[in-house]
C-alpha cells in the first residue's frame, strides 16, 4: 500500500492489533445492509450514512479508544444514523412507518452490541451481486459498482486499480446507480433463463475483477492481491448461495484460488508466464490451493468443460507440480489448445506458445507466435515482445533478445515490470 | 508559569476526513487512538472529548442565539484535551505528535491559568524594563 501510505501519512504499524480491513469490510457489509432497507433506488443514501457512521468513529475513537466491539459500534452507529435519516426524509413516503418499525429491530438480536453478522447479509449481497451485474451496465461499470458498494473502496482507490482517472470512476458510478434508480431495478433475484443469463454476467465480472486485481496494473495503488482477494470472496458468498451453486461458478472460483495461490509477493511485481521459472513455490498458498481443488472437484459435476474449467485446470497442473522443470506441460498445452477452442483472443494463444516452448522447443514456439491471425494486436503490449525475447534468448540469439527486452521495457507500465524486463535485457547484452 | 493545571489541548480542522475511503480511514483513527492511548499511558491525559459538528453559539447583550456559529469558519472544532505536562515546550512537543497534523488539523496549546496565577515571562520582562 505504498501510494496510500503517502497520502495519508500514515504508517501501517499504527493499525497493529486493529482487525484488518476492518473498515472496509464493514463499509461494504452495512451498505449491502441498508440497501436491503432502504432498496437500490437510494443507494447513494445507503452509501452516504455508512460513511458518516464511519466518520463519527474517525472523530470519537481517538478520545474513548477503539470500542470493545468496534463492528459492533459501526453497526449500532449505522442504525442510528439510518433511523434519523429515515424520519427526516420526507421522500420515504407511506413507507416511513414501516422503515422505522424494521429499523428499530435491526439488526435483528436484541443486545445493543450486536454486530451484523454474515447471516444478515447473505442473503442481500447475492441479490444487490446480481443486481451490479445488470445487463444495461458496461462490464466495467459492474466491476467498479461491486468494488464500490459491496466490498467498500472508494472511487479513488478503484481508480488507482484500474490506472484511470478518479472522475471517469466517479461518473460510471453515477451512471450506475441512475441506471439502477430510473430502470428501476429491484432486489428481486431474476428467474428462468434470465437467472442463467444474468449468472454468466456475475461469474464475468468477478472474473474481470480477479484478472483486474492480477494484473501488473493492480499493483501499485491497492496492494496486488486485494482484488483477487475480494473476487474471491464474492464468488465463495456465490456458490454457498442457491442462484450461484453451479459447476461453472465452482469452476470460476477454483481458477482464481489456483491462480491466487500463486500471486507473487508485490516485491517480486507482476506473475506472467514467464517468470514462474523463477518464483518460490514454497511461497505458494497451499490454504487456498486446497481450497481450488476442492472447488475444481465440484465443477467437475458439468458435463461440459467451460473456459473457466479449462483454466482453473491449467492452474490446477502448475499447483501440481513441484518444479517449472517436473510440470506436466504436455498437459498443459492440451488444455491451451481446448482453450483456444473457446477463446481465440491472442492472449491466449500467446500464453499457449510460451507453454509450446516447454513442450516443442523456442523454434516451434516462434513460430506459433508469429503464426497468431491479431499479433498486430499485440504489437503495444510488453508480453509479446518479452515472450520473443525470452524465446529467443534459449536459441542463443542473444541480439535478437536484447532488441525484443529493449522494446519489451519501453512497453512494460509497471516498474517491477521494467526492472525484471532490464535485467534480462543486461543478461542479454553481457553485463 | 504554572503548569499545575496542565494543557487545554484543541483540536480543529476542516473536513478533511470526507474524501477519505474506508480502508484510510481505519488507518488514520488507528493512528489517532495509538497516539491518545499511549497519552493515556504515560499519565499525561487528564481528559478529553470529542465535539459534535452542530452547536449553538450565544452572544451579546441580547443573548442572541445563532445555529450554526462557525458557517464562515474554516475550521470547526473537533474536540479537547487535557494535557499534563511540566512545560509549555513540552505540551508542545506532545502536540506535534498528533497525527491529525499531517491531514490539516491543527492544535491550539494553551496553558490551563491557576487560581492564582503566576506572571508571563513576557509581562515580567515589559514589567521589569519600566
Amino acid at each position: 500500500m505504498g501510494k496510500q501510505d503517502m497520502a495519508t501519512g500514515v504508517t501501517e504499524s499504527a493499525a497493529a492489533g486493529w482487525p484488518e480491513h476492518l473498515f472496509r469490510r464493514e463499509a461494504g457489509n452495512l451498505v449491502t445492509a441498508l440497501a436491503g432497507v432502504f432498496g437500490l433506488h437510494r443507494l447513494e443514501v445507503a452509501e452516504a450514512v455508512v460513511q458518516e457512521a464511519l466518520v463519527r468513529a474517525l472523530r470519537i475513537w481517538p478520545f474513548h479508544g477503539m470500542p470493545r466491539y468496534p463492528a459492533a459500534w459501526l453497526t449500532q452507529t449505522t442504525k442510528h444514523l439510518a433511523l434519523d435519516t429515515i424520519q427526516r426524509e420526507a421522500n420515504f413516503e407511506h413507507k416511513q412507518q414501516q422503515l422505522i418499525a424494521f429499523m428499530a429491530q435491526w439488526p435483528g438480536r436484541a443486545a445493543d452490541s450486536a454486530p451484523l453478522r454474515e447471516a444478515d447479509i447473505r442473503e442481500t449481497r447475492i441479490r444487490l451481486l446480481f443486481a451490479c451485474c445488470h445487463p444495461q451496465l458496461s462490464p466495467e461499470a459492474q466491476v467498479a459498482l461491486i468494488l464500490r458498494v459491496l466490498c467498500g473502496f472508494s472511487a479513488a482507490e478503484i481508480a488507482g486499480a484500474f490506472l484511470i482517472a478518479e472522475s471517469a470512476i466517479l461518473q460510471r458510478l453515477a451512471d450506475a446507480r441512475q441506471m439502477l434508480r430510473e430502470k428501476p431495478v429491484t432486489l428481486a433475484l431474476p428467474d428462468g433463463a434470465t437467472l442463467f443469463a444474468r449468472r454468466e454476467q456475475v461469474l464475468h465480472s468477478l472474473f474481470l475483477l480477479f484478472n483486474e486485481g492480477c494484473k501488473a496494473a493492480g499493483g501499485e495503488a491497492l496492494g496486488r492481491a486485494t482484488l483477487c482477494l475480494e473476487a474471491i470472496r464474492l464468488a465463495e458468498s456465490l456458490v454457498a448461495h442457491p442462484a450461484g451453486d453451479q459447476p461453472r461458478a465452482h469452476a470460476l472460483l477454483a481458477l482464481m484460488l489456483l491462480n491466487g495461490a500463486r500471486l507473487p509477493a508485490p516485491a517480486e511485481g507482476a506473475g506472467n508466464m514467464l517468470r514462474l521459472q523463477e518464483q518460490d513455490r514454497s511461497q505458494w498458498d497451499r490454504g487456498l490451493i486446497a481450497r481450488g481443488m476442492f472447488h475444481l472437484a465440484r465443477a467437475a459435476a458439468s458435463e461440459k468443460l467451460s473456459e473457466y474449467h479449462l483454466q482453473a485446470g491449467i492452474a490446477a497442473v502448475h499447483c501440481a507440480a513441484p518444479s517449472y522443470a517436473a510440470t506436466d506441460w504436455a498437459q498443459i498445452l492440451e488444455l491451451y489448445d481446448q482453450l483456444l477452442a473457446h477463446d481465440d483472443s491472442p492472449h491466449v494463444a500467446l500464453n499457449r506458445a510460451v507453454v509450446l516452448a516447454e513442450v516443442a522447443g523456442p523454434q516451434a514456439a516462434i513460430a506459433a507466435v508469429m503464426a497468431i491471425p491479431d499479433l498486430p494486436m499485440l504489437k503495444s503490449h510488453y508480453l509479446l515482445h518479452a515472450v520473443l525475447g525470452e524465446l529467443e534468448f534459449r536459441q542463443n540469439n542473444l541480439r535478437a533478445a536484447a532488441t525484443y527486452f529493449h522494446t519489451a521495457v519501453q512497453l512494460a507500465e509497471m516498474k517491477s515490470e521494467q526492472l525484471y524486463l532490464t535485467r534480462r535485457l543486461q543478461t542479454c547484452l553481457g553485463q | 508559569m504554572s503548569t499545575d493545571n496542565g494543557f487545554l489541548l484543541i483540536f480543529r480542522s476542516v473536513n478533511w476526513y470526507q474524501d477519505l475511503s474506508p480502508e484510510q480511514m481505519q488507518q488514520v483513527v488507528a493512528s489517532w487512538v495509538a497516539w491518545m492511548d499511549r497519552l493515556k499511558e504515560e499519565g499525561k491525559w487528564l481528559g478529553g472529548d470529542a465535539v459534535e459538528r452542530e452547536g449553538r453559539m450565544v452572544m451579546g447583550k441580547t443573548r442572541v442565539v445563532s445555529d450554526d456559529p462557525f458557517a464562515d469558519a474554516k475550521e470547526t472544532l473537533g474536540g479537547y484535551l487535557v494535557l499534563k505536562a511540566e512545560s509549555l515546550e513540552e505540551a508542545v512537543l506532545a502536540a506535534q505528535q498528533c497525527p491529525g497534523l499531517s491531514y490539516g488539523v491543527s492544535v491550539e496549546v494553551r496553558p490551563i491559568a491557576s487560581k492564582y496565577p503566576r506572571l508571563d515571562d513576557a509581562v515580567l520582562q515589559e514589567l521589569t524594563r519600566r
